[in-house]
């Protein structure tokens, strides 16, 4: 009877009591960190590829879409700031925008985080079209496969933004032809249902894990190049940003690498040996990450065992 | 204590006071919970103004004398009529207006989210994902179709359609559970990292 | 008369628009631009909308002094005030608006959403229960992907990152295709309802 009453205590248990195991998973690795090892997988090395193949070249840029707010922040910030990063190491002109009031001092925050580093210039190597109403969503969507500058006449700064040198070169989705959609929301489907098939841009998407699985067909159609899932995601991207774009010489000199597997295999980044927090936060997480998923699934066999254990005596009295 | 510290104590503490809700409903979440939705409601209304209000509004009338655009100006404000008894039948024009853009909406998504989708499902069958993926998809669909009583052999080719919904909604659980913890190690990012340095 | 006319709005322009989808000519592409122009006057009033709203709920629950009434007052001052400071000294970086929006808006929007965290670790403790072979499979599989999503996973055995990949990539998205066919038609039939003066509910109640 005793053994039996610990499975019926088990399964009354005070929701408190997992509450403070589940604070504890996720402190505990933060405050005390280790190096794990970052599976990358296609989705992310595909986007990563379409960036950098931009390297250098003034006729080629990309939108940054920030479609969310503060609450999937955690999730979001660090891809943002990990392709940012990349695209100011490797000259890639950058574009950005969005459309809820909310998502508009976090594309400020994330281009000011990454661009702390790098001497780029508003105007020059990146662009903020700030925000623009969502009711003006799919105008701007739209209008932008025509003409840029005539959807969005102004930048974050109220400059007319064909006067801009950034944009001389730059005219419609023929140029800017790779929009990443940062959504924790439906928003990268507008991208793929108006502006893919319309004018055929390729549509990437930066999201939150919730919403990963769901977009699984429209990578095995093409319709989306590629996607970053939550942090893992962002982890996956930091550590390619420091493998290839990041890679220094023997005399640490800025030496960037083309994209390839094998060196993905045989890298080793000591989380350590970064000493700018900002750009191994998704990493750090992911620690905190695979400590949490442990305990989950701790979680799910311990409540099966004291339903199963509980069923059964039930069924013997029964 | 410098500015930034002061600031990052503020968030701390309103953090804390969300989190406080874990123990039970409290004066202090309830505090917290009502000053969050003023703020973000009252946050919205000078961005409209500054980014759509003035240069879709006002410079147009104003400045470059465009005085056609006072007729969708006064049709913008018939949104006031909304929440009037007699009159919200005007804020119906506002709407309407915006809303004819699914005539666009119909053709793009029979595109996209149909026949393209219905393309990369008929790939040829070469080798066993394919044909995994188009049995999973044909049954799920045979699931779906809800005409037909699920019995017998048909019956059989529907349950096929649960097993691949249910494989399906376990990677979807699996992604969830890594996204709620994400969104909790950014805040205890914050109270254990920027607020108390303790994150090296 | 009061729903007709909106509805016929609807209807012409909805078709109007679905031509230019196909039909690249001179005339469509200027009712488009005419159609963007006039879209974009009209935008900034929705906010009134959600404000008007807001203010509703809130002055009603202080003026009948409903329970927790005082929290309402927190709320329209909070709206009130933030809005003020918007104003009065501008929405760019340095701002109290903008300190407003980091120190409390932005970090309790974050902290709401990561309440689902320990919502979601005590639901895996006392509600996801393999009770039939179904609900069995989707615990495997869920597991499954949350150790391949983790440095754990590989470290495990590089079985479970590839095998968490094969579940993402070939049954889930047999399952996810067929559903989004699914939503795919029904948006399509939704928008065509809308097209076609059947689907009304956007216009509100009344006559």
């Amino acid at each position: 009877m005793a053994k039996l009453n610990v499975f019926d205590r088990m399964q009354k248990l005070d929701r408190r009591w997992i509450y403070l195991v589940v604070a504890l998973a996720i402190i505990l690795p933060l405050i005390i960190p280790f190096n794990s090892k970052t599976y990358v997988t296609e989705p992310t090395e595909n986007v990563y590829k379409k960036i950098d193949s931009y390297a250098g070249r003034t006729d080629r840029a990309i939108l940054m879409c920030f479609s969310h707010d503060a609450s999937t922040m955690a999730e979001l910030f660090p891809m943002e700031v990990a392709i940012l990063r990349h695209c100011f190491e490797r000259k890639v002109r950058v574009l950005t925008i969005c459309f809820m009031p909310a998502a508009k001092p976090l594309m400020d925050y994330a281009i000011n985080t990454a661009k702390e580093d790098y001497d780029v210039q508003s105007g020059v190597d990146y662009l903020s079209f700030g925000y623009k109403p969502y009711s003006l969503f799919l105008i701007t969507l739209l209008g932008m496969g025509d003409d840029i500058a005539e959807a969005v006449e102004t930048d974050d700064q109220g400059r007319k933004i064909e006067n801009l040198e950034i944009m001389k070169e730059i005219t419609n989705y023929n140029e800017m032809n790779l929009v990443i959609d940062f959504a924790a929301s439906a928003a990268v489907y507008s991208w793929i249902v108006y502006a893919r098939a319309r004018f055929g841009v390729n549509v990437a998407a930066g999201i939150t894990a919730v919403m990963a699985a769901d977009n699984y067909p429209y990578l095995q159609s093409g319709q989306l190049i590629g996607m970053l899932s939550g942090l893992k995601g962002a982890a996956e991207y930091e550590k390619l940003v420091d493998i290839f774009a990041m890679n220094k010489d023997e005399y640490g000199n800025p030496d960037p690498r083309e994209f390839s597997k094998e060196i993905i295999k045989e890298s080793w980044i000591k989380l350590s040996d970064i000493e700018n927090r900002k750009y191994k936060t998704a990493r750090i997480g992911m620690n905190a990450q695979t400590v949490a998923h442990v305990m989950i699934i701790v979680f799910i066999i311990i409540g099966n065992i004291g339903y199963f254990v509980s069923k059964n005596k039930e069924n013997h009295i029964g | 204590m410098s500015f930034e510290a002061i600031s990052n104590f503020v968030a701390a503490i309103l953090t804390l006071f969300i989190f406080s809700f874990l123990y039970k409903d409290n004066p202090f979440y309830k505090f917290a919970e009502a000053l969050f939705i003023g703020v973000s409601m009252g946050y919205a209304i000078p961005l409209v103004y500054e980014n759509a209000f003035m240069p879709f509004v006002y410079t147009p009338i104003f400045v470059e004398h465009k005085f056609i655009i006072i007729i969708p100006a006064l049709m913008g404000s018939l949104y006031i009529f909304r929440f009037t008894k007699n009159l919200s039948w005007l804020s119906r024009y506002p709407i309407v207006f915006g809303m004819a853009i699914v005539g666009m909406g119909v053709p793009m998504s029979i595109h996209s989210s149909v026949l393209v989708q219905m393309r990369s499902a008929m790939l040829p069958m070469d080798n066993i994902n394919t044909i995994i993926i188009f049995i999973g998809t044909v049954t799920i669909l045979l699931y779906f179709f809800f005409s037909k009583a699920h019995r017998g052999f048909y019956g059989k080719v529907t349950n096929v359609g649960v097993w691949f919904l249910m494989v399906g909604f376990g990677a979807s659980f699996g992604y969830t559970v890594m996204a709620r913890i994400s969104l909790l190690i950014g805040r205890i990012q914050f109270l254990v990292g920027d607020w108390l340095g303790l994150i090296k | 008369m009061k729903r007709q006319i909106p509805l016929i709005i609807v209807i012409c322009m909805g078709f109007l628009f679905a031509a230019h989808t196909f039909i690249p000519h001179k005339v469509s592409a200027d009712f488009y631009t005419w159609w963007q122009s006039w879209s974009k006057a009209i935008s900034p009033f929705a906010v009134f909308l959600g404000v008007m709203s807001l203010f509703m709920v809130h002055s009603t629950k202080i003026s009948r002094k409903l329970p927790n009434w005082q929290f309402s007052v927190i709320t329209l001052a909070a709206l009130v005030f933030t809005s003020f400071s918007g104003f009065m000294w501008g929405t760019m970086e340095g701002t109290p608006f903008m300190w407003l929006f980091k120190n409390v808006q932005m970090p309790m929007g974050a902290t709401m959403f990561s309440l689902l965290a320990f919502h979601i670790a005590s639901a895996a403790y006392k509600a996801f229960r393999a009770r039939s072979p179904e609900a069995t499979v989707l615990l495997v599989a869920a597991i499954i992907v949350m150790l391949g999503q983790v440095p754990l996973g590989t470290q495990i055995s590089e079985w479970i990152p590839e095998t968490s990949k094969w579940i993402l990539n070939v049954p889930n998205l047999a399952a996810k295709r067929a559903i989004a066919l699914g939503v795919g038609l029904g948006m399509t039939a939704t928008s065509l309802k809308i097209l076609l003066g059947i689907e009304r509910t956007y216009l509100g109640g009344g006559e």
